[in-house]
């Protein structure tokens, strides 16, 4: 059969709302089968409209809105053949469509710049696995390595260093255990860090 | 068995599609594991298609941009249906395969190499592009993290075997999602381990033990 795009487009004109989803299953296996344009005007004429009202809704923006109908109609036109209708209607299947294809833009469309790279998600801690030209792996600082620097303080810092930081005291408290002035306490932390800095600096 | 669910609402933002890209992949996978949120997912999909393509309401009548918009798409080569594109099903670590969650498969090939952490506890890290980063962990029977809280949340989807936090006992494809208010310390118990996907989008924050002593330098491996 001819079908050529003027035929088509008076079709468009005179396509009511269809709203069963057997007759639209047909059009779609027709499409897969056939790449009937004429199938495929009847179930754009009467989804491409209707999806355009979600896009809108959901991009707040006449442009990406109907980039997401384009994409949408175009997925079903190239894709038809992946439509089975035991697994359910024709609705369903382009409105998923669609839903994955807002996801694809809604990841391109964000700003990445509060990115965070996964090496501070997992502070430290990391011991890479023998790459043939690693070099870094002994200056790599691992828990047990810190735990190690954390042992050669001096016993009055560490005594300080580890009520604060491990069990979580605060510096008032382990002034009152110790029996201590304030003050003593926060020079003992200050020292105590330092330290462990530049120990951890030299480790580098 | 699967007890820990993405809540309802957050599974309806998903198949409306207005969740946020990161808790869409995860919902997604979880789906993939979980039969009864697939059901819930399809019977949502299927109530908001109707609602939004049953409307008696008839629609102006297509316009020019509409008929370009046509003849553009008809234009199009059917799509290539030979060759998909072949992608690992499965990640390695020491000689074991562990079987993906559809959603996870196309994320293999930008899966970096295992890190040991500490002790039995391994990462890989995920580069997921537009969407950010996320990690395999995987906790050897023994493994666990350090005591930790977030700044921000964790979402955590368990892949294979089990583990616990000292909140309660996760099996295979429960998620949950942890933010500042919890304080836990995942650890394993399984015999195979326990391999888990995650993200989270601020760093960790240790709260006890040794590992406290990270937080107060954790800029200086920042680098
Ligand atoms: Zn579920």
């Amino acid at each position: 059969m001819l079908v050529g795009i003027s035929l088509e487009t008076k079709q468009i004109n005179s396509v009511k709302p269809i709203e069963c989803a057997e007759e639209m299953s047909e059009y779609l296996s027709i499409i897969a089968r056939d790449r009937c344009k004429r199938s495929f005007s009847k179930i754009f004429s009467y989804f491409a409209p209707r999806l355009r009202s979600y896009a809108l809704k959901q991009m707040g923006n006449e442009a990406l809105a109907m980039e997401l109908v384009q994409d949408t109609m175009s997925n079903v036109w190239q894709k038809s053949h992946l439509f089975n209708s035991e697994k359910g209607s024709p609705s369903t299947w382009i409105f998923t469509i669609a839903r994955n294809i807002r996801f694809d833009m809604l990841r391109k469309q964000r700003n990445r710049k509060e990115d965070v790279c996964s090496d501070d998600l997992w502070p430290i801690l990391c011991e890479q696995t023998p790459d043939a030209n690693e070099v870094s792996l002994d200056h790599q600082v691992t828990m047990d390595e810190i735990g190690v620097l954390f042992e050669s303080l001096p016993e009055k810092q560490k005594l300080v260093v580890e009520a604060i930081y491990i069990d979580g005291k605060s510096q008032q408290e382990v002034a009152n255990e110790l029996d201590i002035p304030l003050g003593t306490v926060k020079s003992r932390t200050r020292l105590a860090l330092q330290r462990l800095k530049e120990m951890l600096k030299d480790n580098d | 068995m699967i007890s820990f669910h993405p809540n309802f609402p957050d599974l309806q933002a998903f198949s409306a599609g207005n969740c946020e890209p990161a808790m869409a992949l995860m919902i997604s996978a979880h789906v993939d594991m979980c039969p009864q949120c697939q059901q819930d997912c399809i019977e949502i999909q299927a109530e908001m298609a109707d609602e939004l393509f049953t409307q008696r309401s008839s629609t102006p009548p297509l316009d020019s941009q509409y008929y370009a918009m046509l003849s553009k798409i008809t234009d199009l080569p059917v799509s290539n249906t030979t060759a998909p594109e072949v992608i690992n099903t499965s990640i390695e670590l020491d000689g074991k395969f562990f079987e993906l969650p559809r959603t996870l498969r196309r994320h293999v090939k930008n899966t970096g190499n295992w890190s040991r952490l500490v002790g039995k506890l391994w990462q890989a890290p995920v580069d997921l592009g537009d969407i950010g980063k996320a990690n395999f962990m995987y906790m050897e029977k023994g493994g666990r993290v350090p005591e930790h809280t977030h700044k921000g949340t964790e979402m955590t989807l368990v892949v294979d075997g089990q583990y616990g936090d000292g909140i309660a006992k996760y099996d295979c494809g429960d998620f949950t999602i942890m933010n500042n208010t919890h304080n836990h310390l995942p650890h394993s118990e399984a015999d195979d381990g326990c391999l888990v996907f995650t993200i989270v989008d601020q760093p960790l924050h240790f709260t006890a033990g040794i590992a406290r002593l990270l937080n107060p330098f954790s800029h200086l491996f920042f680098k």
